[in-house]
């Protein structure tokens, strides 16, 4: 059962465009929504929530209209948007006795259980958490209220590898029951290798690919080879790096050609962001 | 709605605010222009609770509870309404305490005609002040400094034209002025105030709607 599914929505900025963006989400899955900075996450997180108008396109969650049914669907989402404070300098206690009234179905039971699983001490005030302390705090929200969907824009950014690895391992205990979602945006790649199911790739507003984790790195092999193999198979690659002895490049899996002379080995999740960058910026220098 | 009104007396309006509102004691100051002592609400409380709001990000913690964007203008406009009334009611008392203490003042009187111009004086604030902040959901100071403009305006207005035509003052602005004429102008303070504060609804909403966070 789907219970994210966005399909062709565009919005247009000044200097960025999101292009017909679709991808879905299944109902006990963490997806990844990966991409370099400014690539369109953000903005295709916010359009969930109607904090940004889309120019076309459709939204559903949980099977109902992201606009028309806001108020509902709101209730079963979970949010944190990556770097905002709110309210830095007031006590958890009271962001807390403000947040439970807006929901139907506020668990106190629930949220004492996380709060002492996750050591949060309700009479720090917010500027005094860790990063990482935030991201549970947002959690135990989300958790209390009874969540189905999780979204969480760079969850892990600023985290330390250990703290990191503590939310990553949250979100798969969350996923565990069967019945709820995350999608969480990061441009660390290791995030993904971590825990997502599906990875969801954006470039430049517009998605690459949205599939499992695993066939989505099998997609692609990276190649090397000579400068004159380089001449030959230059576009059928997504983009290459030279150097004295050669090059090195990303290939879509279906363009591999057998028959010319190239070394051919796995790509990882690095390389395919790391080639796709690159071919951003190699176009712009061909505009140029 | 009660939900985001909790939140605003809880985070966003803090009480040190109810402090200014004590501003309204400066009624007692003999031979004073009234309107000034019911002003500090917009020189201090307004400008305040919406800079307080934006530093703490107010307008993206609300927006992911399970509420529009139009319910936050109508609960931060229905806020400062309260905050307005409060003030009114606080200045009152002291307004009493005039009449018992001094004769006829130079200036408007706080009688029940002068309540009735401060409702229209916070109508034209309030219709001013919220579409122009709402344009951009957080650029504060043009249009708080257009708003304080028009307020003055307002009462420099009332109050020069009870200078000029003493037989209006002794209508309107005396305490021993007519009863009726002064009830009337109470009632047109709260049909204006009623119907400006919907209008400044309306038009924010409609403009922050527009916007994307």
């Amino acid at each position: 059962m789907s219970v994210l599914n966005i399909q062709k929505i565009n919005k247009t900025y000044e200097n960025f465009k999101l292009k017909n963006v679709s991808f879905d989400l299944e109902k006990g899955y963490i997806m990844g929504f990966i991409g370099a900075n400014g690539a369109g996450k953000t903005t295709t997180l916010k359009s969930i929530l109607n904090m940004i108008h889309i120019e076309s396109g459709n939204i559903n969650v949980f099977g109902m209209d992201s606009k028309k049914d806001e108020l509902s669907i709101k209730q079963n989402i979970g949010c944190m948007f990556g770097g905002i404070d709110f309210y830095p300098k007031r006590k958890i206690k009271s962001i807390t006795g403000v947040v439970k009234r807006f929901y139907e179905k506020w668990d106190e039971e629930i949220y004492s259980k996380y709060l002492k699983k996750f050591k949060l001490d309700e009479e720090k005030k917010v500027f005094e958490l860790s990063n990482g302390m935030k991201v549970k705090y947002s959690l135990v929200l989300a958790l209390s209220h009874g969540a189905k969907l999780f979204i969480f824009d760079e969850p892990t950014t600023g985290l330390d590898p250990a703290a990191r690895d503590d939310v990553l391992e949250i979100f798969q205990e969350i996923i565990e029951d069967g019945e709820k979602s995350i999608i969480f945006s990061t441009h660390i790649v290791s995030d993904l290798e971590k825990c997502a199911d599906y990875i969801t790739y954006i470039d430049n507003g517009e998605i690459i690919a949205s599939t499992l984790k695993d066939e989505f790195i099998d997609s692609y092999r990276m190649i090397r080879g000579s400068k004159e193999v380089l001449k030959r198979v230059k576009y059928e690659l997504i983009s290459h790096k030279e150097n004295s002895f050669g090059f090195k490049g990303l290939i879509k899996n279906e363009n591999i050609n057998k028959d010319e002379d190239y070394e051919i080995f796995e790509a990882d999740l690095e390389d395919i962001m790391i080639y796709y960058a690159k071919r951003g910026v190699s176009d712009e220098r061909i505009t140029l | 709605m009660k939900e985001l009104l909790y939140k605003e007396f809880k985070l966003a309006i803090t009480p040190a605010f109810y402090i200014v509102l004590l501003c309204a004691v400066l009624i007692l100051i003999p031979s004073w222009i009234y309107f000034i002592a019911m002003s500090y609400i917009f020189f201090i409380i307004i400008p305040n609770v919406f800079l307080l709001a934006n530093s703490n990000n107010d307008t993206f913690f609300s927006i992911l509870m399970p509420v529009k964007k139009s319910d936050l203008v109508k609960s931060r406009l229905i806020s400062v309404i309260m905050l307005e009334i409060l003030n009114i009611a606080i200045a009152i008392p002291f307004a009493i305490i005039n009449f018992s203490l001094y004769k006829n003042n130079f200036f408007m009187d706080p009688n029940i005609a002068f309540f009735g111009f401060v409702l229209i004086m916070y109508a034209i604030f309030n219709l001013t002040f919220f579409p122009g902040y709402y344009k951009t959901g957080y650029k504060i100071a043009f249009p708080i400094i257009r708003a304080i403009i028009f307020t003055v305006l307002f009462a420099f207005l009332i109050e020069t034209t009870m200078l000029v035509f003493p037989d209006i003052k002794l209508l309107f602005g005396n305490r021993n002025g007519n009863i009726m004429w002064q009830l009337s102008i109470l009632i047109v303070g709260v049909i204006l105030f009623v119907l400006f504060n919907i209008i400044a609804f309306k038009l924010s909403a409609k403009r922050f709607e527009k916007l994307d966070l």
